[in-house]
């Protein structure tokens, strides 16, 4: 029996040590971050000679087609090149796999020197010590004139900013149609209003073809590109700004948010989406919209990217047709006309132990100018027609074909624009919201309990 | 072994003593190192506060874990009738005089548990395809187009679409043992049994069934710790969802730990997982054992 019992024991203990989480190093306190920022000197070179561990998720795949990644990743190259007595040892992964493996370094106390902070990371790990207090690297940046203060909003805690925001200011919701389909339809232009793409739907339904392609397979999509944008259309873009700052006057329980997601649930089971969009990904969502079975997406600049791309190689009278658009909204939704969500999604941020080491710390903020800085701005917007973190005084326009001029004049010029809204809040309220909206597309449960069960969550969370 | 070529305890304690180790390492040391994180409000990080029994008193009323964990029962279920209940059918139509090529019968049966189980969720994922899934087309050819469906949104059914490729990849894994366990059994006996009239259905209940219970309990076993601790084909084919419709405890575990970054609460999940794990096998291997002694089986 004794034998039996233990072999019992070693076999529940085998499958609990595969679940154990990852252990921390010490309880002791992290170093306190830099009190002064290094003089930013490239002219005078760099004093540190050692190795800098670098983490991020510009991989060449990611790169294809995506100037913010072929930026970001040209940079490296630049810098690595000019600063050859410093060893870059980069780990560059996934961008799913690198949000999983940059948190279980954070819980381990093991970040690497310089990394991508995800907005919404920023107070815990902050809170723990675990992060750079950068606001005197950024007063101090020789480039911090021309810096687009709204971008920093994601990364600061207690007034303090923890990053250098990076890579491209890319929308998150971006609908992405085929002109020549939805002329067909009997519109000139996207509709404007959810009334008229309900219209549009009986024309597709006939041609046996969905009206719009959407992927929600990971669960975050439904926040992320559709009702963080979406919302501002109920509530305004006030509302988020209060929600971010927890001033007591927004919950996700106040009538406009319920009547957005209401609506959210409403237009899902209308049969506008695929009847699939609950089961497959933002990835499978545009290879429909690719082939024609949809004649438009929903998704985010990363999509954006690909989809053109691919469409631009694949079929040159088809990427002729390609417009953009922001989601339109039921004519009781008037608190906001034409919004999409943009922003900076992750910064450059160095972990609080280099400034142990001035040296090293100098080169890692040296590294950071250099990937945020006017360098990477002018090689986005004369490559791309993208923008950076740092503005570009006159964007020479004339050199891109007329999709990638309607991309940038629908991203920074004729929208108006909110938060993206799951880079500010804790990762545990999307959780629960992103599952319960999952449920809620399939009518499993209303508006109001998800609401309800967000608001615990936000409120557990603070 | 013969006294005279046996090691010395001392050499078997120095040739053990590597794996050893690196056994406690790998399986004893996180599982101590969390039931101490799990006494603690942590979010990762070098800082966290001690809160004694809070994230275990709001494990035993956290309602996702319950339903993660009557998931897991549900796919043990199925696993255990699926994977060793279809094997052992098929080890008796192997073992069968009138099939031929037994080798290459083993050998495909044994092929899908070399995959891995991300692959094999793929796969599956594409099977259940809506646009271009097998399935669907299948059904479309056969003129039941009105059947086809959005399988891995069903609500009420995805735990068993999802449990289906599981069941299909460890088929061959449980066949392999039970076949080797079969094999060991003196043909003799099945001989005897034929001859005195025993027909192939009273073979395997009153002669096969009994001579290799021990095998079949460590198959158990295995299915059981191996589907309480389910993920990567869950991970890789709806992530728990659609919303929490087809959530595992080791899903959720990860969840709470890497998404919510409540690291102390998702350490209790794993105490949890630990000891639900612990209770259902005792509880599988004691039901079996009264299941056999009133068979007469011992």
């Amino acid at each position: 029996m004794k034998k039996k019992l233990l072999s019992v024991v070693l076999a529940t203990a085998m499958v609990a040590s595969l679940l154990a989480g990852c252990g921390a190093k010490t309880e002791a306190e992290a170093p306190a971050a830099a009190e002064e920022a290094p003089a930013a000197d490239a002219a005078a070179g760099l004093a540190y000679t050692g190795e800098i561990d670098f983490m991020h998720f510009s991989t060449s795949e990611e790169a294809e087609g995506n100037g913010g990644s072929m930026g970001f990743r040209t940079m490296i190259d630049e810098w690595t090149t000019a600063n050859a007595g410093i060893t870059l040892n980069q780990n560059v992964l996934a961008n799913d796999e690198y949000k999983t493996q940059i948190a279980t370094l954070a819980a381990a106390d093991d970040l690497p020197d310089v990394f991508l902070l995800q907005g919404m990371n920023t107070k815990a790990w902050a809170d723990q010590g675990l992060i750079m207090d950068m606001t005197d690297i950024i007063a101090q940046s020789p480039y911090a004139a021309d810096y687009n203060e709204a971008y920093f909003a994601p990364f600061k805690a207690a007034d303090k900013t923890y990053g250098l925001p990076a890579l491209t200011g890319g929308t998150c919701t971006v609908v992405i149609y085929d002109k020549q389909m939805w002329k067909d339809a009997g519109f000139d232009t996207f509709p404007t209003t959810w009334e008229d793409v309900l219209k549009a739907k009986e024309y597709f339904d006939g041609e046996g073809v969905d009206t719009i392609a959407f992927g929600n397979g990971g669960q975050w999509q439904i926040n992320s590109c559709f009702i963080s944008a979406v919302s501002s259309l109920f509530v305004g873009t006030d509302w988020y700004l209060s929600i971010i700052n927890n001033d007591g006057k927004a919950n996700f329980t106040d009538q406009a948010f319920v009547d957005c997601l209401a609506f959210t649930q409403e237009a899902f089971a209308s049969g506008v989406f695929n009847e699939d969009f609950n089961a497959i990904t933002n990835e499978d969502a545009r290879e429909y919209f690719i082939a024609g079975d949809a004649a438009a997406f929903v998704g985010g600049n990363w999509d954006e990217a690909y989809i053109t791309s691919t469409i631009k190689e694949a079929d040159a009278a088809k990427y002729e047709n390609i417009g953009f658009a922001t989601f339109p909204g039921p004519a009781s939704a008037t608190a906001a006309k034409n919004v999409q969500n943009i922003g900076l999604g992750y910064a450059v941020a160095i972990n609080s132990k280099v400034a142990e080491d001035p040296d090293k710390l100098a080169a890692c903020v040296d590294l950071a100018y250099k990937l945020t800085g006017p360098d990477f701005a002018n090689y986005v917007a004369t490559n791309y027609a993208l923008g950076g973190l740092t503005k570009v005084a006159d964007v020479d326009l004339s050199a891109f074909d007329s999709v990638m001029v309607d991309f940038y004049n629908w991203s920074y010029v004729d929208t108006t624009t909110c938060e993206i809204f799951d880079s500010y809040l804790d990762g545990s309220v999307w959780s629960v919201f992103n599952s319960e909206a999952q449920e809620m597309l399939n009518g499993d449960k209303d508006a109001e309990t998800v609401a309800a069960d967000t608001q615990a969550a936000w409120e557990a969370s603070k | 072994m013969l006294r005279a070529i046996r090691p010395k305890g001392k050499t078997i304690f120095l040739y053990l003593l590597a794996p050893m180790i690196w056994y406690l390492f790998a399986v004893f040391v996180p599982l101590i190192t969390a039931l101490y994180y799990s006494f603690f409000e942590w979010k990762g990080g070098p800082k966290k506060t001690f809160d004694g029994l809070v994230n275990f008193q709001h494990l035993v009323q956290d309602t996702v874990f319950w339903q993660s964990f009557g998931h897991n029962l549900y796919l043990v279920a199925i696993c255990i009738i699926g994977q060793i209940g279809i094997a052992f059918v098929l080890v008796l139509m192997i073992n069968s005089r009138l099939v031929k090529l037994k080798g290459i019968h083993r050998t495909f049966g044994f092929f899908p548990s070399t995959i891995s189980a991300v692959c094999v969720g793929l796969i599956w994922k594409m099977i259940y395809d809506n646009k271009r899934g097998l399935l669907n087309w299948f059904l479309n050819v056969i003129g039941q187009g009105d059947k086809t469906q959005v399988w891995l949104n069903n609500t009420e059914k995805v735990m068993l679409f999802v449990a289906i490729p599981l069941v299909w990849q460890f088929i061959g894994y449980y066949m392999v043992i039970l076949l080797s366990a079969i094999s060991s059994v003196d043909a003799e006996i099945f001989e005897v049994a034929e001859l005195d009239g025993a027909n192939a259905f009273q073979r395997a209940i009153y002669i096969v069934l009994p001579l290799i219970k021990n095998t079949l309990l460590v198959c158990i076993t295995l299915c059981v710790s191996g589907n309480m601790k389910a993920f990567d084909h869950i991970y890789s084919m709806t992530e728990g969802g659609p919303g929490y419709s087809s959530m595992v405890m080791a899903m959720y575990g990860y969840k709470v730990s890497f998404q919510e970054m409540n690291l102390g609460y998702g350490s209790a999940v794993s105490v949890g997982i630990f000891i639900t794990s612990l209770a259902v096998i005792l509880a599988v291997q004691k039901l079996i054992n009264i299941y056999t002694k009133d068979k007469g089986v011992e």
